[in-house]
């Protein structure tokens, strides 16, 4: 009081400094987490638009435009600038999306009045596309989208070009029984599938006016033609669609009957049959493959919407299986139309209502609002950012697609899903593959689990290791010890990971596998060997035991883990052979299918042990030791022998901060990346067996962020992850500061 | 168990010829700690306790006194080698408790300290409740039958004054308790036990007057089935508790005698100057 009063100058400066350290503290707590906040913030949002529905807007549509002539066929270039549409007597006509009226036209090489019947796409890459005529003649034809630069900017100039005319064979060749009255009407292409591959080679599937099936195979290379009548195949119902997978390695064609047939045409010279099957909601009237040339949406004459692909049974073959089915439509599906980037598929009725399906998760995506005529043809833009549909009086209407995730639903993220090729319903990571066509399987569940597997592993190494070290060194060990043991378990949390890893990765595993025996016979021996230690050692006479310093009878487990080293290693190959035929490798794989991989989770639990031991050690050590010592003395002055102490007393006094040590281990573990990423074979598999590796979330987002294209499914999925990871240590750190808070109120008010 | 038992008869029978003489109050009782020659050091340049000989008679209050610092609290803790915790400490001379060295090798020390209990200046308590806290004793010495424990429990909080008080908050946290509770409760602990010997040091020292006179009031009722030796600044306790006061200084032992002729005739000059607060 009196100093306030003489020193006024002073006091206000101590006030003045307290008040701006007291600012300084607030602002860095609240810049923490602010901090914490923002990265939850920055993660949700870039991982949010995974959530989001399909959604379409309408950009413009195109007033009807002149000729009473039925539109077959539309496209769109990239730019979503020009479209054109190709109808029955051969007009290719280009419009403008900016533009009121048409911009140009082309026209098919077309005789007299003769008509095109039906018109397929034959490329993912390209306006390809096949015409078959009511004169028998196949027009195979390409619109392109040339870019030109002037000085008013950048123009889509369109243009036609015919790349090949021929004719189908005679009607009569086919073989048919009663084709009396059908030989009066001229040849004509009823139905036709098209594809070319990236060599060049063409494949047309197409149906005659007598009914019959036909695909011919032209071999660019060899410049040679394959004609394949299939009508044998077919019996006596008539085919009701065709598809070619867009690789021209599969033909499926529908029956009137309900009879499906795969045709394999990987071999140009032949087209075998591979598998025959029916399906139930109707005889199907439109087909398309897929992308990725495995899958076929199928659109029945009952409405109904299907993918099926063949799936190997266990006699080895692959047979066809429905797999998902969409929501159907009112009318006979009339046309499918698949994306070129993702398994995306436009069903469009004969009454004109169209429906957007996405075949990996099995969900109808989008329904397009009902236009006042019928659609005639739709297509999706080559980015598959738009949808354009064309009614029967060519008026069309272009919609803008935002889908940009189709593939991430929480179905397909958490749950089963029934992948192209795969033998059922599994949880699958496997991000990329191959080709631009591959299915992505984005389960997060593998990466989970590898998380969870590593973990539990880590910690059922590390955590009696590091407890019973810290309970040893905070009780027990003389001082002079502890005060070694505890700078160098310090510095081994210095150790960076990666260099962790890298031992493990590099030389430790094939280490371990070379001495896997001996291995697992040390860990059994060393126990035995230590208890029989222990029973030796009382029958040593009491006056050469108290000559042993207290604390320093650990120095005892140094010949014993001595010895157990030095049997095991000898030990190894004989117990191998006696128990394991020889090859315990070899005896895992047949007698319980396991194979084993060198980096596995044995290697990464001891690796991983090495990053959680520290921490674990130090905070349960500075909880044990901070039991107050009038706490041990009462225990210790009640008679308890200094384990009973420990294990009485002690423990619970520090059972809050060996808790937190423990969730701050598992933090860790769950965290850890360069570890897991290095010392397994981060292969996404969910299985409990030790002898293999997983994949962790935190490696799982090192190894792949690079690769993922910026806003994409697998990028945000990935962002999705680490919120996931966050999420989780959050929770841990929560729980553990909850559950370390009860505890301390309970064993640890002193 | 049995030979200590002997020892001990055979000792009240022999009576000692060679007591010396500042031990002469002690004739015909019944010798229970002995020390001979004890030096204690800390360290080696910490010499605590310095050729230090006392007797602690059987069933007596034994007060120890003197300026803080002299090694009082030193001394109690030899006799249960709560020393021994201490790294780097060590003892010469001779600890003998009921004529046996408790320093010889072969001594169990978990035998030693439930035969000798002890009760600290600092009431503490377990963070358990009432019932564990005196039940932990007796369940680390390998009793588990309940109702055993249950009944030793009952009996050590009632001869320690403490029944009636919590006998309906035994699984109640020991730390409710007050400070004055929690010291009894610790005495209770140390009486279910069933020890023969009990050190306090300054078990008082902590507590309001109420609470002091209550625990001394315990110790009053227990010198009737216990030896007691207890460290106090308070020369009004030593007075009223004690049968017997030993005076120490710098590490020595000054004066042993009597209470009532330490506190109304001392022979030495610095005992009567400390008791009668000349300095201290
Ligand atoms: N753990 C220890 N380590 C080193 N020196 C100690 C330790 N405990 C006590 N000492 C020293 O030993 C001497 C005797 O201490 P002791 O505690 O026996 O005194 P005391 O008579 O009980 O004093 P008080 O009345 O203050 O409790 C003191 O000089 C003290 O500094
Ligand atoms: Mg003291």
């Amino acid at each position: 009081m009196l100093q306030t009063e003489t020193k006024p100058k002073h006091y206000q400066k101590v006030i003045r400094a307290d008040r701006w350290a007291r600012r300084l503290i607030t602002f860095g707590g609240y810049g923490i987490i602010a901090s914490i906040v923002a990265i939850l913030l920055f993660l949700a949002y870039q991982s949010l638009p995974l959530a989001k529905n399909a959604a379409i807007k309408t950009l413009f549509t195109f007033p009807a435009s002149q000729g009473p002539s039925k539109a077959l066929l539309t496209g769109i270039d990239p730019f979503q600038e020009i479209f054109y549409i190709l109808d029955e007597a051969g007009h290719v006509q280009f419009y403008q999306t900016a533009g009121t009226k048409p911009l140009s036209e082309a026209q098919l090489p077309l005789s007299g009045n003769e008509k095109i019947l039906a018109a397929a796409k034959g490329s993912l890459s390209s306006e390809l596309f096949a015409a078959g005529t009511d004169s028998g003649r196949i027009i195979t034809a390409e619109v392109r989208f040339q870019l030109d630069y002037s000085e008013s900017g950048r123009a889509v100039i369109p243009s036609l070009s015919v790349k090949e005319i021929w004719k189908i064979p005679a009607a009569g060749k086919a073989a048919s029984s009663n084709a009396a009255s059908s030989d009066t009407l001229p040849d004509h292409v009823e139905k036709l599938a098209f594809s070319q591959n990236e060599d060049g080679s063409r494949f047309y599937a197409w149906v005659d006016h007598q009914g019959a099936l036909w695909v011919r195979s032209y071999d660019a290379e060899e410049e040679v033609d394959y004609l394949h009548p299939l009508s044998q195949y077919l019996g006596e119902s008539s085919v009701t669609a065709l598809t070619i997978s867009n690789h021209g390695e599969n033909l499926v064609a529908a029956a009137a009957n309900g009879i499906m047939r795969w045709f394999d045409l990987k071999d140009l010279e032949k087209a075998a049959l591979r598998d025959e099957w029916s399906i139930s909601n109707g005889p199907a009237s439109a087909l398309s493959y897929l992308l990725g040339d495995q899958a076929v949406a199928i659109g029945t004459a009952a409405g109904a919407v299907e993918v099926w692909f063949p799936v190997r049974t266990p006699s080895n073959l692959m047979k066809f299986r429905q797999i998902h089915s969409f929501r159907s439509h009112s009318a006979a599906v009339a046309q499918i139309y698949h994306s070129s980037r993702n398994r995306d598929f436009l069903t469009i009725d004969a009454e004109g209502a169209a429906q957007l399906h996405y075949s990996t998760t099995g969900k109808t995506e989008v329904q397009f609002p009902r236009p006042e005529f019928s659609i005639a043809a739709g297509a999706f833009a080559p980015k598959s950012d738009g949808i354009l549909l064309v009614d029967a009086q060519k008026r069309f209407t272009l919609f803008r697609l935002d889908n940009p995730h189709p593939e991430s639903t929480v179905k397909a993220l958490f749950g089963k899903v029934w992948y192209e090729g795969y033998p059922g319903p599994e949880f699958v990571w496997q991000s990329t593959g191959g080709s631009d066509e591959f299915e992505s399987k984005l389960s997060l569940i593998p990466l989970i689990f590898g998380t969870l597997k590593g973990t539990l592993y880590a910690l059922l190494f590390s955590v009696p290791i590091a407890l019973l070290a810290a309970i040893y060194v905070s009780q027990f060990a003389p001082f002079r010890l502890s005060r070694i043991v505890k700078p160098t378990v310090e510095i081994m949390a210095a150790l960076p990971s990666v260099v962790i890893g890298f031992l493990a990765g590099l030389y430790f595993s094939p280490l371990f596998e070379q001495y896997l025996m001996s291995t697992f016979v040390f860990l059994i021996l060393l126990p035995l060997i230590f208890l029989a230690g222990v029973a030796a050692w009382r029958a040593v006479p009491e006056s050469y035991r108290m000559k042993i310093r207290p604390g320093f009878e650990v120095l005892f487990i140094i010949p014993v883990i001595l010895i157990a080293l030095q049997a095991s290693a000898s030990l190894g190959h004989p117990v191998e052979n006696f128990l394991f035929r020889g090859n315990f490798q070899q005896w895992l794989y047949t007698t319980w299918g396991i194979t084993y991989e060198t980096r596995n989770s044995f290697v990464v639990g001891f690796a991983l042990g090495f990053a959680v031991i520290p921490i674990i050690f130090t905070v349960s050590e500075d909880a044990l030791s901070n039991v107050p010592k009038s706490l041990t003395s009462a225990s210790l002055a009640l008679g308890a022998s200094r384990w009973q102490t420990v294990r009485r007393v002690v423990i619970p006094a520090a059972s809050g901060g060996i808790f937190a040590a423990i969730m701050l281990g598992l933090g860790r573990a769950v965290g850890e990346t360069m570890i897991v990423l290095m010392a397994t074979g981060n292969t996404p598999i969910i299985d409990f067996n030790p002898f293999n590796g997983f994949r962790a979330m935190s490696a799982c987002i090192a190894v792949e962020i690079p690769e993922a294209p910026v806003g994409g499914t697998l990028y945000r999925v990935l962002f999705l992850t680490a919120l996931l990871l966050f999420v989780f240590t959050f929770v841990l750190n929560t729980l553990s500061s909850l559950v370390g808070e009860r505890l301390r109120k309970k064993y640890a008010r002193f | 168990m049995e030979m200590l038992q002997k020892d001990m008869e055979k000792m009240a029978e022999t009576a000692h010829p060679e007591i010396p003489v500042e031990f002469s109050a002690l004739a015909g009782e019944r010798i229970v700690i002995e020390t001979t020659e004890l030096d204690f050091y800390y360290s080696a340049e910490s010499h605590a306790l310095k050729k230090v000989n006392i007797r602690i008679p059987y069933r007596k209050v034994t007060a120890f006194i003197g300026p803080s610092g002299c090694g009082k609290s030193t001394l109690l803790r030899c006799f249960n080698r709560m020393n021994d915790l201490i790294p780097g400490s060590f003892l010469e001379g001779k600890v003998l408790i009921e004529g046996e060295d408790i320093y010889k090798n072969g001594i169990r020390l978990e035998e030693l300290r439930k035969k000798v209990g002890m009760v600290f200046q600092k009431s503490n308590p377990f963070p358990m409740s009432v019932w564990e806290n005196v039940a932990f004793g007796p369940r680390v010495n390998g009793i588990t039958n309940k109702s055993e424990l249950e009944e030793m429990v009952e009996s050590s909080l009632k001869q320690a004054d403490l029944w009636k008080e919590v006998k309906d908050r035994l699984q109640a946290s020991a730390l409710d308790l007050s400070g004055g509770q929690q010291q009894r409760l610790c005495i209770a602990r140390t009486l279910a036990n069933k020890p023969d010997i009990i050190l306090m040091d300054e078990p008082a020292s902590a507590l309001d007057p109420i609470s002091t006179g209550k625990i001394e009031e315990t110790i009053n009722e227990l010198k009737e089935e216990y030896t007691i030796v207890i460290v106090t600044h308070n020369m009004q306790q030593a007075g009223r508790i004690s049968d017997y006061t030993a005076f120490m200084m710098l590490g020595e032992m000054v004066e042993f005698d009597t209470t009532k002729k330490i506190f109304t005739n001392p022979r030495e000059k610095m005992t009567e100057d400390y008791i009668t607060g000349r300095f201290g």
